[in-house]
């Protein structure tokens, strides 16, 4: 436990209290405790769980299956967890104990649930003036549709990114994977650095709420005023651009192996034609310039791909690139794992945990020249800072601390859910 | 004047393109004050990219630029001329931020390197963003946003399992690389908040994509089972048989929904379709291993209602199922409209239009509605005001082609 604190990480000195499940929330505090911040989490008593569903089973002879839950081991990389049971009033308590001597106080929970807990940003204010409270709604607060529930992809839908992705001539699709929770999480993180900036010049806290949705449709801006402008509706056009050809994956050499060729202007063009040996149909008058180009672009892909696939995705990236063509391999997990240019920059996040072992996980995209990072340090297990808490932070008596095991208000081992 | 988050933060974007507009433009959200530094003539390559008003290609009514520099000064510079990069070297030693999209390499070759300014301004923080970062083997490559997609393995993971690799809407590499600036801008005004010491920053596209990846096991599933992560057509990437599920988009009467499992009510979907096997303890035990069978379910319903409808239904019992939206939808959307999100601002040459609002919603920091620059509007204001230059020095440099 002898953390780190005395480096030169930006956050050193910064205390997060975090009460935020699934990937949105908890990947906001990752970025903030690997920027150094010490970032509590407070867990259910009962084990990881989303909802009422636990992310993890009890297999016979299994050690601590709770310390094991990979999704939950990767968003909560570097920070410090203890299990407190908010149905009770003694941890409601405990917890704004907690609150008083912390910095932020960031939930995910549906906008009900922080007042039915007695957990309200204007009952904290009382533990901490200057707190600073983070909310991150799916739809936002306020408004008719403020009590729906929906996550990442849902907001996806709801906010149009869902209708702006997909195949040409195909219905809407759905982007990345989490992508809108992810979007969420790094606009948070930064807000919450921002309000801390604020509040050192100015001694205030203050309630920030970021909506779901809302980051969604703050990523897909340039729609809403190409639409007004144009007054045509954006088109899904698959991995076509509108103002550019050749602009395309195509396939390689092996198994669903992809490669992306992105041309704009006319030089770049020629490059190309260099790059693959500049074949008949490369001069043919149909492809000279870019509106002949995206005119003719099926019969150019077509083109293209009689000359890629026969070739590995790597094999033409790097030709191209060496012709100064825009191109990128279509990179899967293992091949980002073992990618050179992945490997030398560091990017990729390697952990240690007792219970879990040794793991790869996204790093931070980014470095900075003057500030340490907290990379490699694994989540925490289950209540692995319970004692910590108690005994450090708040400086409880060993009495009162006995007194809040017996009750399981703040566990050291999940206990039976009790519904 | 209004206190902000980032009142008394001055930022220089020197960037071309979204992501450096982007990153500025979260920066300004949050209150700092931005100047938008573009080529002579022809502007930032946003101006270019349109939409265009009426589809007629200006410069000073595309949707990207105006979008994304809503709220910036704009200051012309040639940094090819001495003088240029003179103006450009003041500017520096009383800003806080710089944030430049250059190739790397390209900042020094001009002179411009973050060790020749941080001699002006110690305390400068300056981010560069670039597709690839500016080390290791690939650092010379040329990047684009669909390259991001790919190198960065998000492409691999979107699209349908049968077909090739899709790209996500819009320009999402530029989103996340011009995000991961302002993040780590945020980071580094803070390391000089206790220090007095500015840095430079090293930002990559690719690698702001594969952070999305956070709590997938992207990694984990490859190393640890050997599972590789792929496209799943509008269904999660993660394939357990035990994973929740529904999590997918489906057709109904008038158009398309996402339908999602309930944490909360995991008999929703039952109460929902009348289909008393989508309760049965098979079917909810394993649920990504019945998907096939859910999703044949949903649609058997699905068909004869709006979406409109099965939104309200689906969240009257805490089933979050959602509507698929198209853009002019959701510019008028009853929560949209409620929340005030989009707000109209006028603008000389585009006339007046919806524009988002911040996504930040912070009591203490208020945002103001401010159009974007016209090409060099704030020229004379900075050369002339801030900087101290005669009115004849300023026609010098116009005749110099330095701004």
């Amino acid at each position: 436990m002898s953390d780190n604190n005395q480096r030169n990480f930006p956050l050193t000195g910064i205390r997060i209290v975090d009460l935020t499940n699934v990937i949105a929330g908890p990947v906001s505090t990752r970025v903030l405790a690997q920027l150094g911040a010490e970032v509590i989490k407070v867990e259910v008593p009962w084990g990881r769980a989303i909802g009422n569903i636990a992310m993890h089973t009890d297999v016979p002879g299994e050690l601590r299956p709770y310390n094991k839950v990979a999704s939950f081991n990767e968003v909560n990389r570097g920070k410090r967890s203890i299990a407190i049971d908010l149905a009770q009033e003694e941890g409601r308590i405990l917890l704004r104990e907690i609150i008083s001597v912390s910095d932020v106080v960031i939930e995910n929970y549906s906008p009900r649930v922080m007042g039915n807990l007695e957990l309200s940003y204007e009952s904290l204010l009382t533990e901490r003036p200057d707190l600073i409270m983070v909310s991150m709604p799916a739809l936002g607060g306020a408004g008719p549709w403020s009590s729906y529930i929906s996550f990442g992809p849902g907001t996806d839908a709801l906010g149009g990114l869902s209708d702006v992705t997909g195949y040409e001539n195909g219905p809407p699709h759905k982007p990345g994977n989490y992508y809108a929770d992810h979007n969420s999480a790094f606009h948070v993180s930064t807000g919450i650095v921002a309000a801390l900036s604020q509040r050192r010049r100015t001694g205030k806290g203050q309630r920030m709420e970021i909506v779901l949705r809302e980051v969604t449709m703050a990523v897909i801006g340039e729609q809403f005023l190409g639409y007004q402008l144009s007054g045509d509706a954006p088109m899904r056009m698959g991995s076509h651009h509108r103002d550019a050809a050749p602009h395309n994956v195509y396939p390689c050499r092996g198994d669903d192996e992809w490669v992306v060729i992105a041309v704009e202007s006319d030089e770049e063009w020629r490059r190309l034609c260099d790059a693959i040996g500049n074949p008949n149909w490369s001069d043919y008058d149909r492809f000279a310039t870019k509106p002949d180009r995206l005119d003719n672009q099926d019969e150019l892909d077509s083109r293209i791909t009689d000359w890629t696939r026969n070739q590995t995705n790597y094999e033409i990236m790097h030709k191209l690139q060496g012709h100064g063509v825009k191109a990128g391999a279509v990179l899967k997990s293992p091949d980002v794992l073992s990618d050179p240019h992945f490997k030398s920059r560091g990017f990729i996040d390697e952990t240690d945990h007792e219970d879990a072992g040794t793991n790869h996980h996204p790093g931070l995209p980014f470095r900075l020249s003057r500030s340490e990072l907290r990379m490699g340090v694994a989540a925490p297990m289950f209540a692995e800072h319970s004692d910590w808490a108690l005994a450090e932070l708040l400086c409880l008596e060993p009495s009162d601390i006995a007194n809040l095991r017996d009750k399981n208000t703040t566990p050291l081992e999940p206990v039976d859910r009790t519904f | 004047m209004t206190d902000t988050a980032l009142s008394g933060v001055y930022v220089l974007d020197l960037s071309d393109g979204m992501s450096g507009g982007y990153c500025s433009k979260v920066l300004r959200d949050l209150g700092a004050d931005v100047i938008k530094i573009e080529a002579p003539r022809a502007g930032d390559s946003t101006r270019g990219m349109g939409p265009f008003l009426n589809g007629v290609p200006n410069i000073e009514t595309s949707a990207t630029f105006l979008y994304l520099n809503a709220g910036k000064q704009s200051l012309t510079l040639n940094l090819e001329s001495y003088e240029g990069r003179k103006i450009l070297r003041r500017l520096i030693g009383n800003s806080d931020v710089l944030v430049e999209s250059f190739k790397p390499g390209m900042m020094d070759a001009l002179g411009l390197g973050y060790s020749e300014l941080e001699k002006l301004n110690l305390a400068l923080v300056m981010a560069s963003i670039s597709y690839f970062g500016a080390t290791g083997p690939y650092s010379d490559y040329e990047g684009s946003d669909l390259v991001a997609y790919a190198v960065s393995g998000y492409m691999y993971l979107t699209g349908d399992e049968d077909r090739e690799p899709l790209k996500a809407g819009g320009s999402q590499s530029e989103y996340q690389a011009g995000m991961a600036g302002a993040m780590s801008i945020m980071a580094a005004l803070t390391h000089r908040d206790f220090t007095g010491e500015g840095q430079h920053i090293d930002v990559s596209a690719i690698e702001a994509l594969n952070a999305t990846f956070d709590g997938v096991g992207y990694y984990s599933a490859y190393e640890n089972r050997g599972v590789v992560p792929k496209r799943a057509g509008t269904r999660l990437v993660q394939r357990e048989p035990h994973g929740a599920y529904p999590s997918t988009l489906l057709p109904c009467k008038d158009g398309w929904v996402h339908v999602h499992y309930s944490p909360s009510n995991p008999e929703g979907i039952a109460m929902l379709t009348g289909d008393e096997r989508m309760e049965s303890d098979d079917v909810l035990s394993e649920m990504r291993g019945h998907a096939d069978e859910i999703d044949a379910s949903l649609t058997e319903w699905l068909k004869d209602h709006t979406r409109e409808e099965i939104q309200t239904l689906a969240q009257e019992i805490r089933v979050p199922f959602t509507m698929v939206q198209s853009i002019p939808e959701v510019l008028e959307d009853p929560q949209n409209t409620a929340r005030g999100f989009f707000v109209d601002i006028e603008h000389p040459e585009a006339g007046a239009l919806k524009y988002l609002t911040s996504p930040y919603r912070l009591p203490e920091s208020p945002w103001h509605a401010v159009r974007a620059p016209l090409l060099g509007e704030h020229n004379r204001d900075i050369i002339c005001g801030a900087l101290g230059y005669s009115d004849g020095d300023f026609q010098r440099l116009k005749e110099a082609n330095a701004i």
